[in-house]
């Protein structure tokens, strides 16, 4: 080919129009557990969920509700109230036309599945959660197209949780089919249907062309489960994959590798790594030992030398892409002197007569880089700290039930609202399994909560949640060690994959169907 | 047939062997630490629900009712049921079968084609050079790591020269087997190229192979006729035993490569509290290792006819 011409097709502009057609390559780490949206308790299933199935409502990429089964709706003066106007026409990927009682009966069954909170703000819900009454009061069909679902109290961030894959519809006769096998051979309404599935292997979604949207660009979807990162990126580098995760501490190498530089993305998403505190257990009931903890740990060497300034270092518990985020609340500051003295009032200056304290992790290569930085900054104020490293199952349970009492834990929000950060992790409600497993008992900190949580969105409710963090950092019962964000590769000529703040790589949450390839 | 008999005997064996091996692996699962039920919940558990999950998996019950239910489900022929997965234990096995006993015998057949051939090349000039030089590579490929063997060979064969896949089972496409088999294989053929050359050492001492050269056959012919088969039996015990654990699986040649296969999945379930998966796995493993010992043994009878008098 002469130079020339190359540089002409160089120059050529993208195509403009979406283009129809082609494979999607994506890979997961681990193979879904489940793709039943009852089941589900992770976000690798959460991603194919999203895609076989729709929900009432989803989100765009601004975190904006938009309508998916339902076309409208509406919310009742005093908050409590919403109704639902279902599409006329859609259709379930069986042949059979939605309607409203798909919903009453996919909810009620999801709220027995392995995600109740998402529907216990319903009237009625927690009885029958609990056995204790044979449906969800709160959810009424109106005639074939409407639902009306009455929550107990109102609840600002209700549409987020309608735009939840756990609030997906399905056919109840599929599900009275396949009993437990519905998990593996899912029918939805979404933009694609499940088309093979090689446990472990690979997980291939196919255009279902009947989609109410009209069919979807992609012809496939291929999902291939590869558990190690550092093959993930191998397969990307030889284009046997469109997009993938960048591998733990390659953040900067592959932004300046020519070859990977212009494809790497990185965006924030509503998390926030940290250390807790079990404020049950000594020396932790001393809120001066908490204190000097959290003024002799310097975020920002972690944020710098092992997470290369890919993630950014904490302002407060909230992440800055939430919602409500607050640019006035302060988390402890750095200050190794102010430490040693708090250590010396708390009656163990210079660490003198303090037991060695034990630090609970998850076995992750970054976790134990953490805990031994961890370790030698505590070392600098005279606490000698003892790693205690351990697998998922086995440090989820030390920490639940209270074991442990100084942890890593980390929490990525489920839906774009301070409610499902504070209140679940700090409410005493919550404490234990449920998210509160700092043990924390705080009056004064309930009650803002509480009323948060009812009152109406705007800024005053943000404002309470604002002096509920305060309180809380105030208390050093979390100290957040960095705000998380999605790093990816994305090879060019893939269009249309929304880069969420819900979603990150490899987990793209966001609707596949608005993807294209340019090539 | 006096064949009948040992082979009667070790199969009555199993049945106490098999029983020890479950009861060991549930009395494991039951000190280590963990709830399947919490493990099966994400990081937000309702306690409500992690009561109910309890419950459904039957971990509210005493310890001995739990063990003798899975029990009396195995005499029936059921494994259970996966917690994680909701699909029965059988089937969840049964999908990685096939990748397994592709790859086991795939390495197998690595490390006997350049495991035997090195091993008999070296013996052929023992303190050579190239005696040292092939000893020397078989202890590299028996200490080399097996994550960073795989890791290396998918950068150069298929990131760098672009000649093979970097991963995953490609439908069974034979170009995907290659580098697992090798990664997988090295280890092995290290071993048998050292038993290989150990073996006919010890052989080419003996009185009848100095009469087979004082009859004036070549070298090759005293090597490969005589003496390799008289110097089979402890190199087929180390590819049968060999064999049977490849076939338990290579979690990390597994997870190098994306194989579905069964070592990692069975890691995976012990990381997920899969207790249904681990004991249905753990008892697949051993049966398949039973066997496999047993299938040497017999192979003892086919080459050596002195173990077929003896008994």
């Amino acid at each position: 080919m002469a130079p020339g011409l190359l540089a002409a097709l160089l120059v050529l502009p993208a195509p403009a129009a979406p283009q129809p057609g082609g494979a999607f390559r994506l890979a997961f780490g681990t193979d879904p557990p489940t793709l039943d949206p009852a089941q589900a308790s992770d976000t690798t299933s959460s991603t194919v969920i999203r895609q076989i199935f729709d929900a009432l409502l989803e989100l765009d990429e601004r975190l904006e509700v938009r309508g998916a089964l339902a076309e409208r709706w509406a919310v009742s003066a005093d908050q409590r109230v919403y109704t639902f106007h279902l599409r006329a026409g859609v259709r379930f990927q069986n042949g059979r036309e939605l309607g409203a009682t798909d919903v009453k009966y996919s909810f009620e069954r999801a709220a027995r599945g392995k995600r109740p909170w998402v529907f216990e703000k319903i009237a009625g819900a927690r009885d029958f959660i609990r056995g204790r009454s044979p449906g969800i009061a709160g959810i009424r069909t109106a005639g074939e197209r409407t639902v009306e679902i009455t929550l107990e109290r109102p609840f600002a961030p209700f549409l987020y949780l309608m735009a939840y894959d756990a609030a997906s519809v399905v056919p109840r006769e599929e599900v009275a089919r396949r009993g437990a096998t519905f998990a593996s051979h899912p029918v939805g309404t979404g933009a694609f249907r499940l088309a093979e599935w090689r446990h472990d292997d690979e997980l291939v979604l196919e255009r279902f062309p009947e989609h109410f949207r009209g069919a979807p660009l992609l012809n496939r979807i291929v999902f291939r489960i590869i558990p190690a990162e550092i093959t993930r990126f191998n397969e990307y580098r030889t284009g046997n994959l469109d997009v993938t995760d960048i591998p733990t501490g390659y953040c900067r190498r592959v932004q300046r590798d020519p070859r990977t530089g212009h494809d790497v993305a990185i965006w924030p998403t509503l998390g926030t790594s940290a250390v807790r505190f079990n404020v049950e257990r000594p020396p932790f009931d001393d809120r001066r030992i908490r204190l000097a903890i959290a003024h002799a740990v310097d975020p920002r060497v972690a944020v710098r030398g092992l997470l290369e300034d890919c993630v950014s270092p904490p302002r407060g518990i909230l992440p800055p892409a939430m919602p409500g985020f607050n640019e006035r609340v302060r988390a402890l500051a750095f200050d190794p002197a102010l430490a040693r003295q708090l250590l010396a009032s708390a009656g163990f200056p210079g660490g003198l007569g303090l037991p060695r304290v034990a630090y609970y992790y998850n076995t992750t290569e970054l976790n134990q880089r953490i805990a031994e930085l961890i370790q030698a900054e505590l070392g600098e104020i005279g606490i000698r700290l003892e790693l205690r490293r351990l697998d998922w199952a086995a440090h989820i349970m030390l920490v639940d039930d209270g074991t442990a009492g100084f942890f890593r834990q980390g929490w990525i929000a489920d839906y774009p609202d301070p409610e499902n950060f504070l209140t679940v992790l700090f409410h005493s409600r919550n404490v234990g399994a449920a998210g509160n497993t700092s043990r924390y008992r705080n009056a004064a900190v309930d009650r803002l909560l509480d009323e948060a949580d009812a009152m109406p969105a705007g800024v005053a409710r943000f404002r309470r949640y604002g002096q509920a963090e305060q309180l809380i950092l105030d208390d050093a019962v979390w100290v957040s060690l960095y705000h998380y964000s999605s790093r990816a590769l994305i090879k060019p000529y893939v269009r249309g994959l929304e880069r969420s703040p819900l979603s990150s790589a490899p987990e793209f949450l966001a609707p596949l169907r608005k993807v294209w390839l340019a090539r | 047939m006096r064949v009948v008999r040992p082979v009667a005997q070790r199969l009555l064996a199993l049945g106490p062997v098999l029983f020890g091996i479950t009861l060991l692996v549930f009395a494991l699962n039951a000190v280590a630490l963990g709830d399947p039920a919490r493990a099966a919940l994400g990081q937000r558990a309702d306690p409500e629900v992690l009561r109910q999950l309890r419950h459904e998996y039957a971990l509210d019950r005493p310890l001995v009712v739990q063990y003798a239910t899975w029990i009396g489900r195995l005499l029936r022929g059921d494994l259970g049921r996966s917690y994680r997965q909701q699909r029965p234990v059988t089937e969840v096995v049964a999908d990685r079968l096939p990748a397994t006993v592709r790859l086991a015998l795939a390495a197998t057949l690595v490390s006997v084609v350049v495991g035997v051939g090195a091993g008999a090349t070296a013996a052929a000039r023992p303190g050579s050079g190239l005696d040292h030089a092939l000893m020397g590579a078989a202890v590299l490929g028996i200490s080399t790591p097996v994550f960073w063997l795989g890791m290396m060979l998918a950068l150069v064969f298929a990131v760098g020269l672009d000649w093979l896949p970097v991963s995953g089972y490609g439908g069974g496409d034979l170009a995907h087997l290659v580098l697992p088999a090798l990664t997988l294989g090295a280890l092995h053929t290290g071993t048998v190229a050292r038993m290989t050359r150990g073996s006919l050492l010890d052989v080419v001492r003996l009185d009848y192979i100095q009469t087979a050269r004082a009859k004036g056959l070549a070298e090759g012919t005293v090597l490969g006729k005589h003496a390799l088969r008289n110097a089979l039996i402890p190199i087929v015990t180390v590819i049968g035993i060999g064999l049977a654990d490849l076939l338990v699986g290579a979690p990390l040649t597994e997870t190098v490569f994306a194989w579905p296969g069964l070592g990692r999945m069975l890691v995976a379930a012990v990381g997920e509290r899969d207790l249904p998966v681990v004991m249905g796995a753990v008892l697949v493993f051993a049966v398949v290792y039973v066997v496999g010992n047993l299938l040497v043994d017999l192979a003892y009878l086919v080459i050596d006819p002195r173990t077929r008098a003896a008994d």
